[in-house]
């Protein structure tokens, strides 16, 4: 019958008008995000090994790593993330052995600013830190080792005064 | 409750006749007044329902609608309008421009004029014009003008075709929508409004002439330009149509008169159909005019239930239904309205 | 009285060419008389730009093929290079993309039903279609990380293992599926402005369907039972029970609700594939750097839209020659314009709604 079609749908949309409501009050609420999101990203400066790889993984050169070698030892100086041109593939992330970078579940990227849309993850300090550590590290195995051969000298010189003595008390 | 604005116009004529005013001056002064009282009553209500429609809509899609504006949302469309005055008028190159600029402000004058013989409560009625009805078709086919003429002088070719299909849906919904309203009219012998109402004391003519309501209500919607009759805006081909090259206020007016002709459109059919402010059930402990406006947003919601259901027609459909179906039908609800008054006069039972 | 035809472009802006679709349409008063579709305003240059890329990083440009079937789009890539490389992939992460691949078909069935009701004038089917679509979407970012752009797919499997919930998710969602299209079919199929609107409007023949290379439900709408996962079972397709459901008379009615029926029977595959999903590794042995052998391979998938092709060629480097998505939407649009001669404007909307292009896959 011509007409039967038009009343059902009137009962549906009236029979919605008094049901419930899907909508997520957005700001106040929110919709838990699963795990896996790509959202925002996020860089870890101590278990990066500066192997490159995220680099090369990237479909877009997001990602510019600055390395240095200090002590014969690679340290980040620099690990820019330019956002703007991030496809969130999580390429990069798959492709870290040290899970250096991940994602965070922050997906509020908006800025004001174009400028600050690129994300400078590595601090000045840390970098300076980093170098310290190294290179008291370095100061400190290069002070053990010198010591070591000092000590290594020593008992020579010893075990060589030794030898005179006895040779001398031979 | 009852008598409050019919005390309230009565207290200023004598407050003004004591003051020695002469007869003419105060009759001036008060129709002032009632018409002022008129517009702010039918802007109110159209702000109202801006939100209102915003609302059901929301309500009927599972989404809350606007609630951040103000308790509730009320405030939505005063900021909207704010916004849209602080916009700026884009005129096309090439325009006509004094009538593109004339449009949108005369949009607002036929629903405001019929507003003046509808009566909105026992005695409330401005002018209680004898040819009430007559007037309000007349002035009612006004706004097809308006809007070809806001169509043409855009300068647009999506605003052509609207404006063509306007003076077409328009031009052929009058027909069935004046054949309907013929049908009470041979039933209670007058063209007056308020005459109208008081001969529905017995029967609602909704009982009496449920095909001449049926075909009211679908020209009704076809002549307020809503869906499924909503060709002329028809946002998914034509844009919004005539009103594609209006920003800012020039495109608040055309947006805000649609909402003017909803309620006048619903108005009419309260008043024509249900009894306009007649108590029901004998309730007359609540005032006329609150039962006016309850039946007018009944109305109201069931025009609004049926835009967000239905999808839009095509044109050539939507002329066959005119002349097709409804004009027939309408002609047939008066052959036969006429066949059974005879009937029941010569009869008397 | 004299008359005169008028140019009109629809588009490239205009609510309802899905995208930035334009097209050029000479009209007497409301009824078409010329039109010429002009295609290209989302073009990215992908297959230019893929030829930089690693056969890896080729993958999330594929996503942004046809946006709406993400997965789909991801799986037609990799079938290619899973083909040319000789490798074979692991049964659960066969059954973990059919199951991926058929909520992702869901998905965009639903937009294209949603977007039909938007396109003739019913909102309210629209937002129905939306919110029955985010439980895909949902889903979809479980196991992604991202909704619209999952990436999902590697060469020689997935990315990860389904997460915890996402069965009971998954079940949950095929469970409420029919109640949702008895809603559709109540709202907006079985609505008569709609069937008037639709019904016999700009039918295709069989003919002719075949003739201009058209594919997926609108080649299904006019009668033609050809459906590659039945015709050339690809994947593990061949394991699943499921019809093709096939139209009369190939008109835009018939072109919308196929959709809604294959809805039905991709939940019908998702539910078998659920009660069999075994276990085991989800990617096969591929080496690190991948280096396919030079040659050139041309594989096809069934896409939410029709056939999708990809042609990879390679020189046995670690980036690809060349490739060529052959993209459903874009063959199917070579129709357009001599189809929707002599109908009304308002069919036009009604006609491209029907065809359900997505213009990243129109323009690529």
């Amino acid at each position: 019958m011509f007409g039967k079609g038009l009343l059902k749908g009137l009962k549906i949309t009236i029979g919605r008008f008094f049901g419930k409501k899907s909508t997520v009050q957005y700001p106040e609420k929110r919709l838990p995000l699963p795990d896996r999101f790509y959202g925002k990203p996020d860089f870890h400066y101590d278990k990066c090994i500066a192997c490159n790889l995220c680099v090369n993984a990237c479909p877009n050169k997001v990602i510019t790593l600055g390395t240095d070698t200090v002590e014969k030892k690679k340290v980040v100086t620099g690990y820019h993330f330019d956002q703007q041109y991030c496809l969130f593939c999580g390429l990069c992330e798959e492709a870290c052995p040290k899970d250096a970078i991940t994602f965070t579940d922050d997906f509020e990227l908006t800025t004001y600013d174009r400028n600050t849309i690129g994300i400078e993850f590595v601090k000045q300090e840390q970098v300076d830190n980093k170098i310290k550590e190294i290179k008291q590290a370095a100061a400190e195995k290069a002070a053990a080792e010198k010591a070591a051969a000092e000590t290594k000298v020593q008992t020579e010189n010893t075990d060589k005064e030794q030898t005179t003595n006895k040779e001398g008390g031979a | 409750m009852e008598n409050i604005f019919v005390n309230a116009a009565g207290g200023i004529r004598n407050l003004l006749e004591s003051a020695g005013l002469p007869g003419l001056a105060v009759d001036l002064i008060v129709l002032t007044v009632i018409f002022v009282a008129i517009l702010v009553f039918v802007l109110l209500n159209v702000l109202w329902l801006v939100y209102m429609e915003r609302k059901v809509s929301a309500f009927i899609q599972c989404r809350i609608g606007p609630n951040r504006v103000g308790p509730m949302g009320l405030f939505q469309t005063i900021a909207d309008t704010v916004k849209l005055i602080s916009k700026e008028i884009i005129i096309p190159k090439n325009t006509n421009k004094k009538l593109f600029l004339l449009a949108p402000v005369m949009i607002f004058m036929p629903p405001m004029a019929v507003f003046a013989v509808t009566p909105f409560g026992k005695g409330m009625v401005a002018l209680d014009l004898n040819i009430g009805v007559y007037y309000f078709v007349a002035l009612a086919s006004l706004s097809t003008v308006i809007i070809w003429t806001a169509g043409w002088t855009s300068n647009n070719k999506y605003s052509l075709l609207g404006s063509m299909r306007v003076v077409a849906q328009m031009v052929s919904y009058e027909v069935p929508l004046l054949l309907s309203i013929v049908g009470v009219v041979l039933l209670t012998g007058t063209l007056n409004l308020t005459g109208i109402i008081t001969s529905q004391q017995s029967v609602w003519f909704i009982f009496l002439q449920p095909l001449a309501f049926l075909i009211y209500l679908i020209a009704a919607v076809a002549e307020t330009n809503r869906t499924p009759f909503d060709l002329v805006e028809g946002e998914s081909e034509i844009i919004t149509g005539p009103f594609t090259e209006y920003s800012g206020m020039g495109f608040a007016f055309f947006f805000l008169a649609e909402y003017a002709n909803v309620l006048l459109v619903s108005m009419l059919a309260s008043i024509l159909f249900l009894g306009g402010w007649l108590a029901p059930f004998g309730l007359t402990f609540i005032p006329s005019w609150i039962w006016l406006l309850l039946k007018v947003y009944l109305m109201i919601f069931i025009l609004m239930w049926l835009r967000w259901t239905y999808p839009r027609i095509r044109i050539d459909q939507m002329m066959a239904f005119c002349w097709k179906v409804l004009v027939p039908l309408a002609i047939v609800n008066i052959f036969v309205t006429g066949i059974g008054k005879y009937l029941y006069e010569s009869v008397r039972w | 009285m004299k008359t005169q035809e008028m140019l009109l472009n629809v588009g490239p802006q205009h609510p309802s060419t899905h995208g930035v679709f334009r097209v050029v349409l000479t009209l007497d008063g409301e009824t078409v008389v010329n039109a010429t579709s002009v295609p290209g305003y989302l073009h990215r240059g992908i297959e230019k730009l893929v030829e930089s890329r690693t056969y890896p990083q080729v993958l999330p440009y594929t996503d942004r093929l046809d946006y709406l079937a993400g997965i789909l789009m991801n799986w037609g890539y990799v079938h290619a290079m899973e083909q040319l490389m000789e490798i074979e992939v692991p049964e659960r992460a066969e059954y973990i993309r059919v199951i991926v691949g058929e909520l992702q078909r869901i998905a965009s069935h639903l937009v294209a039903t949603g977007a039909y009701a938007g396109d003739v004038g019913g909102l309210t089917g629209f937002i129905y279609c939306f919110r029955d679509r985010e439980d895909i979407m949902d889903m979809i970012e479980m196991v992604s990380g991202a909704r619209l752009t999952p990436s999902y797919m590697r060469i020689g499997g997935v990315a990860g293992d389904l997460p915890d919930g996402f069965l009971e998710k998954c079940q949950k969602f095929i469970d409420y599926l029919p109640t949702a299209i008895e809603e559709y079919n109540g709202l907006i199929t079985g609505n008569e402005i709609f069937q008037h609107r639709t019904k016999k409007v700009a039918p295709i023949t069989a003919e002719k369907a075949i003739n201009m290379s058209l594919s997926g439900p609108i080649l299904r709408a006019s009668g033609v039972n050809y459906d590659l996962r039945k015709a050339r079972p690809y994947s593990i397709y061949d394991r699943f029970e499921f019809d093709v459901p096939l139209g009369s008379n190939g008109d835009c009615f018939d072109r919308f609700y196929l959709r809604i029926l294959e809805m039905t029977q991709s939940a019908r595959i998702i539910r078998q594939a659920l009660a069999k999903l075994p276990e085991g590794p989800i990617n096969a042995k591929v080496p690190k750097i991948i280096k396919p052998p030079a040659g050139e391979v041309y594989a096809e998938t069934e896409s939410s839209k029709g056939i999708m092709g990809v042609y990879v060629v390679s020189d046995g480097s670690t980036k690809p020659y060349r490739v060529h998505f052959r993209r459903p939407s874009f063959v199917n649009m070579g129709h357009f314009d001599e189809l929707i001669r002599g109908w009304k404007i308002a069919d036009v909307i009604a006609i491209l709604g029907s065809f359900d292009i997505v213009l990243g896959e129109v323009d690529c």
